[in-house]
Order: structure tokens, then C-alpha cells, then sequence
């Protein structure tokens, strides 16, 4: 180790770079557990909570070191003669720039991510890669430094040289440290405050009728401005990414939206039954935890807030206790919920459990809830509306990770002909199966070939009545995408819901045949009400 | 030197290495008051099923949980007050009468089964039944603790009291019986011929005598 004592500023920028690694390091990792499973196993190491505000943080922070770093360096550069003597190349060099080279790589690969921009999952991949990298980069540079020296090399990293007027080192340091954070906030109210995707929603004539059947063929849907997305992170669909459209319109008394977003596959089979030796058995790879990824329908998820803070409104809570008084998650993903009495709206379109009704189901984000002793899932601040009636019904007693019986069976048992097909190439176009044309279960009924599969969505008299069937939509799948069409009342009244005025921010997230694997995005869309069509 | 690499690098091995084999624990269900119990009587975990009745341990109550499978504890069958020839008997509906139905079909029905290995199954009292009132639920769902109680209404629910005088429209009619709303957990007096719902209670259940105090 040298001798000579780094200047205020190299050790204000490497106190920094410390400090924003670390963090990035940690809460990075957490929100990378959310498609990497095979993080959970050290989960118990990493931070729980609202992480990304953590790592969007430390993220400015890093970047204002590196751009600090570059700006000292500039001296040096314009003090260089024609050819300089390159320095001799030992272990600490080598490290430091393949360091350098991760830290940099780690930057742009985190803030193209955070724009939305490029080939989302090979981003995502590579920011990944660099963040393995800097943790072996830290041993590499740190841990051999401390090998090295031990505790002697603290001070080398701590404590600034000192010349004859030996306060002037502390002023200087104390005003790099006000200046890095004065910048930090800054950036940090910059970026939350003006970093939104605007989506313009253009008013039309309360007497212009927009039919929701998933279509869009009004005219007024061809001049509406289109909003396109790039969101990734789920599972299933193009390695987990899915690029989002959308066009919003209004009429004064209602918003309309029409989404429409990439999915290779119209997954319909909804937790099918399958009939075997045994017995009935639902068809499930997750289920159990609550995070199903196989089996299971095709979904949309649309979140309204005044709130336009990162991490959906920052109701996303990661890890398997982010709550400390309240029951885990089975998943050890985390939970949606309010931080405060506000209230987030979420839409929840349903391939096959609302589709049929042609309805999303109207939910919302509050406060956690109490704990509920019978209730196995726990869901925190997700919630549904109220509802007066109607409903669909998963067709088991009780279930069952084995084994389960049918609540119904067909009265007629060509009533299951459509489904018996190898999934999931299965193309039946309808899911549900009607409460009255099935009869209760009973063993001398059940008399099914084994294989035979049966849907599992009961739809019984109605559909939702009350709060819960305030959004009206309907989507079709056809060449690869989902085509869909939503309506609500800009204000329901309902302390449910949100009303939707000019500057509400919004986020979506599509699955793919996935019970909670949803694709997101960093940046709010904000809602901007100032174009007539 | 040795200190060192054990600072280094072993101790950040060694958490990682912890962290692994400490793998997160599932959710476990907390204690409480209401335990499930099934057909046969035996009781069951909070979060096992199928069960067919609740034991509150704070009450010694064994009550009847309601299904959906058209069976004679269907919650959605209605039965008009009618016991020991008081009231008015058939003018509930449900599918398991040939006529329709009264809560005395319904405890006749019960008690013929000895649900839950119980039997003198009843109409529950005013004061039985407030017990199960629970008014901190999910938006829209009935003031009772639902994961425990599926299948419930919010509704009007039939109790023992009867011979109560009627008020209002229902003057003309004299007498009827105590009900409790499940939309509020609030009391309410209707005409015996109303169609209401019914939870029936026992008191003397082995089952519920061998729940954990």
C-alpha cells in the first residue's frame, strides 16, 4: 500500500461508491428474488420491505460518485503529456479496473432497465451478471486489502491527508459531503417528481358509444395517442418480458382504456381437474404457495393511485416478513399494502373468471389487514371491494395439494367432451362451466374415465353486483396478443376506489398463465387530461 | 494473518452458508378460540378441511357450518320459524323437504344425522348467537369470522326467542320471532312466516369438550 495519504475528495467519492454499492447490492438482490428463486435461499441476508426506493437511491448516489470521480480526473487528464508512462500493472490495478468495468456496466445496464429501453430480460441478465461481479469484486479488492494490511488500511480509505493548515482538509470534505447530498436530493425529487411515461386521455362526446368487446374498432380508438411499455419480470411469456399499449380516452363521466399487450399463448385451462386412480386431482405446480405458474389463466393488473411514487405507488413490499407483526408469505415474494389510510385502486382483469362476466375484478390496496386465524393466505393490504352478490366458485370442498373432491359433477358426461384435449395446447374457448347445468358430487356419479379433465371455474346465478363490478371489460387473444377493453366511472363515490382526475399515476403488469408472476415497470404512467378529439 | 482470512472471507462464507440452511419457515396458523371440527368429531387444525361445525372454546358452543353442496346444510336454504307446533310451519325454501321448509325440518334433519357425532341440535339464543358476531370483516362480508363460517349470508338469522312482539307493518301479525342481521350484527323481530336463515348450536357435544382450553 502506498504511503500517501487520498485527498477529501477521493475519499468523500470512495466513502460514497461504498455506501451506494452496498445498498445497491442488497436491495438489488432482494428484487431480484422476485424471478430468481434460487435467491431465496439466502434471503434471510438480504433487506426486506420497500427496497426499490433503497436501491433507486444508492443508485444516484453511485452515479454522482462515478460523475464526481470523472470530473476530478480531468486535471489530470489535461496535465497529461503527449505520451504518458503507463503505471505499472500489479494485482490492486487490475482489480480496481475490472471493478471499474462491473461498476460501469452495473450503471448503464440499471438505468436503460429503469427507462424501460432495449432487450428487457438481456438487460436485466447483464445487470445481474454485474452485480454477482461486485460481490466478487469486493473480496477481491476490499477483503485482499484488509488481508493485506488489516485494519491499518482504514484509515488509508478514512482519514485525509493533512498539510500544514490541517483543518482545511475537514472543510473541504464537510462541504464535498453537502454538495453530494444537496445533488442527491436533488436528482432524487428530479427523478421521482418527473421520470412518469405520460399516457394522454383524450376527452370524446359523453354521445360517442364505445362498445367493450376487447374490438376497439371506434374511430375515436385510431386517434387516440398510444402509450407503449416495455415491462419483463414475470414468468412465462417472451423470457418473462411483454411490450404494453395503451390508450385511454374519457368522456366526462367515465374512462376508457384499451390495452393491449404481447402473450404467445391464450392460457385459459384454469387449474383444471384431471381424474386419476386416486381420484380427482387438481392439475398445479405452485398452487400451494400461492404462486402458480403453469397452470393457470391469463391475467391484467392495472393500479391507479394519487400517489406516483416507485414500486406501484410504493405499496410493493418485498421479501417473506416484510410486515413484522403479521403472518409471512408462503412465496417469500412480499406483499402489496398502504403505508398510510390511502387508497389504491386495482383493476383485475381474469382471463376466464371475469372474462365470462365481462368484468375486471375491482379490488384495492389499503392498509394491511388483521390477521384472519382460518385464512391460510394471508394478503396484507390486497383486497377486494364490496360486493352484493355473484361470484365464481373453484369446483373442490377443500383443497388439496393431492387429492381433492369436486364440489359438481356434469349431469351429462359429454358435457366434458371440449376439454379433453392434451393440454395446454387445449383451444376450448370457454373455461367456466355453469352451476346449474352440473349436480353436486357423488361417488356413484363419478363415473369418468381416468385422464378425463374437467374445468374447475363454477359460475353460478350472476355475475359481481356492488363496489367489486364497478370496472366493465372485456379481452380477446388472437395473433399473439391480448386485446382489451376496460370502462369505469371517473368517480364511483366508492371509499374503495380512487376517482380518476388529470394527473393520477398508474401501473400495469400482465401474467401469463401465472397466479402472482407479473411483469412491472419501473416508471408511473401519468394520466394527462388535455386532449379533444 | 489466520484472523484475517477468517475475517475476510470464512465469516461471509459462513453467513451465506447459514443463510442456506435456514431456510424460511412457512406460515403457521395462530392460536385462537374457534376450532373446526369435522363429521366424524374430531377436531382440526385452523387450516385444515373439510369440517362441518365450529367449537368456540370461549362459549363450549359446537355450532353448525353451512355448505353448498344442496345438502340439508346448505346456506342458502331459508326456513320459516316454526317449533313445538308454534309459528308457522313450511314457508322457508330448500331441496330437501318435499314440502318447504321450517327450522324444526332442519333440527329434526340434524339431530337424525348426529352432525359432528352431536346431537341436540337447537336454535341458538339471542345471546348465543352474538357471540359469533365478529363486525371487523373484509368489505361487504357478513359480521362473522367467514374463513371459520363459509357459506354465510348477510342475512337475517333465526334464534330460540320467539313470542315477540311485532311493530310497524308487521303490528297486524302480533307475535313473531328474534332474528340477528348478519349485514350489521344488528337484532331484529319478523313475522314467523318470514323465510330467514339458520345456524343451529349445541350445547352438548363431545367434540367441543376436547378442544384445548
Amino acid at each position: 500500500m502506498s504511503n500517501r495519504s487520498k485527498s477529501p475528495s477521493w475519499i468523500l467519492l470512495h466513502g460514497a461508491a461504498v455506501v451506494a454499492v452496498t445498498c445497491s447490492l442488497f436491495s438489488g438482490l432482494r428484487i431480484a428474488t422476485l424471478d430468481k428463486p434460487a435467491l431465496i435461499t439466502i434471503a434471510e441476508l438480504l433487506p426486506q420491505g420497500e427496497v426499490h426506493t433503497v436501491h433507486f437511491v444508492s443508485a444516484i448516489l453511485l452515479s454522482l460518485a462515478a460523475a464526481g470521480y470523472l470530473i476530478s480526473r480531468i486535471p489530470y487528464f489535461r496535465n497529461l503529456p503527449g505520451i504518458s508512462t503507463p503505471k505499472p500493472i500489479n494485482y490492486h490495478r487490475l482489480v480496481t479496473w475490472g471493478g471499474v468495468s462491473l461498476l460501469i456496466t452495473s450503471l448503464l445496464s440499471g438505468w436503460i432497465l429503469f427507462n424501460g429501453l432495449g432487450p428487457l430480460p438481456w438487460l436485466r441478465s447483464i445487470h445481474f451478471c454485474s452485480a454477482i461481479g461486485l460481490v466478487f469484486y469486493i473480496f477481491m479488492h476490499g477483503g485482499v486489502y484488509l488481508m493485506q494490511f488489516g485494519l491499518r488500511a482504514l484509515p488509508f480509505i478514512l482519514k485525509p491527508s493533512l498539510p500544514k493548515r490541517q483543518y482545511l482538509p475537514l472543510v473541504s470534505l464537510s462541504l464535498g459531503t453537502f454538495s453530494l447530498g444537496f445533488l442527491l436530493v436533488g436528482s432524487w425529487y428530479l427523478i421521482h417528481g418527473y421520470s412518469h411515461h405520460p399516457l394522454a386521455v383524450a376527452e370524446i362526446s359523453p354521445n360517442t358509444i364505445i362498445n367493450i368487446d376487447g374490438m376497439a374498432s371506434e374511430p375515436q380508438w385510431q386517434q387516440a395517442q398510444i402509450l407503449t411499455l416495455r415491462t419483463d419480470g414475470g414468468a412465462n411469456f417472451y423470457k418473462g418480458r411483454s411490450d404494453v399499449q395503451l390508450k385511454a380516452l374519457q368522456n366526462g363521466q367515465e374512462i376508457f382504456f384499451h390495452i393491449t399487450w404481447q402473450d404467445p399463448n391464450e392460457s385459459l385451462a384454469h387449474l383444471p381437474l384431471k381424474k386419476t386412480a386416486e381420484g380427482w386431482e387438481i392439475l398445479q405446480s405452485g398452487y400451494k404457495i400461492f404462486d402458480e405458474k403453469r397452470h393457470y389463466e391469463d391475467k391484467f393488473a392495472i393500479l391507479l393511485s394519487e400517489n406516483c411514487s416507485f414500486a406501484a405507488a410504493g405499496t410493493a413490499h418485498l421479501g417473506q416478513s416484510p410486515l413484522a407483526d403479521k403472518p409471512a408469505n408462503w412465496h417469500g415474494k412480499g406483499y402489496h399494502y398502504s403505508t398510510s389510510e390511502q387508497v389504491h385502486d386495482l383493476w383485475h382483469w381474469k382471463a376466464v373468471r371475469t372474462n365470462k362476466m365481462h368484468l375486471a375484478d375491482d379490488n384495492f390496496i389499503g392498509k394491511p389487514d388483521k390477521v384472519r386465524p382460518g385464512a391460510r393466505r394471508y394478503t396484507a393490504g390486497y383486497q377486494q371491494d364490496s360486493k352484493e352478490s355473484g361470484a365464481y366458485r373453484m369446483n373442490w370442498k377443500w383443497y388439496s395439494p393431492t387429492t381433492i373432491t369436486p364440489k359438481r359433477l356434469p349431469a351429462k358426461t359429454d358435457q366434458l367432451a371440449p376439454y379433453q384435449y392434451s393440454l395446454p395446447h387445449s383451444q376450448s374457448p370457454d373455461w367456466t362451466i355453469s352451476w346449474f347445468d352440473y349436480q353436486p358430487y357423488s361417488s356413484s356419479h363419478d363415473q369418468f374415465p381416468l385422464g378425463t379433465l374437467m374445468p374447475s371455474v363454477l359460475y353460478t346465478s350472476n355475475r359481481f353486483e356492488g363496489d367489486r363490478a364497478d370496472v366493465r371489460a372485456r379481452g380477446i387473444w388472437r395473433d399473439g396478443h391480448w386485446s382489451l377493453e376496460l370502462v369505469r366511472k371517473l368517480d364511483t363515490g366508492s371509499s374503495q376506489d380512487i376517482p380518476i382526475v388529470d394527473g393520477i399515476c398508474m401501473w400495469v403488469s400482465a401474467f401469463d398463465r401465472a397466479q402472482i408472476a407479473h411483469t412491472r415497470h419501473s416508471r408511473a404512467i401519468q394520466l394527462s387530461f388535455d386532449k379533444t378529439l | 494473518m489466520i484472523l484475517r482470512l477468517l475475517l475476510v472471507f470464512a465469516l461471509p462464507f459462513t453467513l451465506v452458508a447459514a443463510a442456506i440452511v435456514r431456510a424460511p419457515q412457512n406460515p403457521e396458523p395462530p392460536e385462537h378460540y374457534l376450532v373446526k371440527v369435522n363429521m366424524q368429531g374430531e377436531l382440526l387444525g385452523a387450516w385444515e378441511g373439510p369440517w362441518s361445525c365450529v367449537c368456540d372454546k370461549r362459549s363450549g358452543l359446537l355450532w353448525e357450518v353451512k355448505t353448498d353442496n344442496e345438502d340439508i346444510h346448505d346456506g342458502r336454504w331459508t326456513y320459516s320459524w316454526f317449533i313445538d307446533s308454534e309459528g308457522v310451519a313450511n314457508n322457508g325454501d330448500c331441496y330437501f323437504e318435499l314440502n318447504r321448509c321450517d327450522t324444526e325440518d332442519l333440527i329434526r334433519h340434524t339431530n337424525r344425522e348426529r352432525l359432528c357425532q352431536a346431537g341436540n341440535w337447537r336454535l341458538p339464543t339471542l345471546s348465543e348467537i352474538n357471540t359469533i358476531i365478529s363486525k371487523d370483516n373484509k368489505p361487504g362480508s357478513p359480521t362473522i369470522e367467514s374463513e371459520y363460517f363459509p357459506k354465510t349470508m348477510r342475512g337475517d338469522y333465526w334464534t330460540s326467542e320467539n313470542k315477540q312482539k311485532l311493530s310497524g307493518i308487521y303490528r297486524y301479525l302480533t307475535v313473531g320471532g328474534t332474528a340477528v342481521n348478519f349485514i350489521g350484527g344488528d337484532r331484529v323481530t319478523i313475522p314467523y312466516r318470514n323465510a330467514a336463515f339458520v345456524r343451529l348450536v349445541t350445547s352438548r357435544s363431545t367434540a367441543c369438550h376436547k378442544a384445548p382450553q
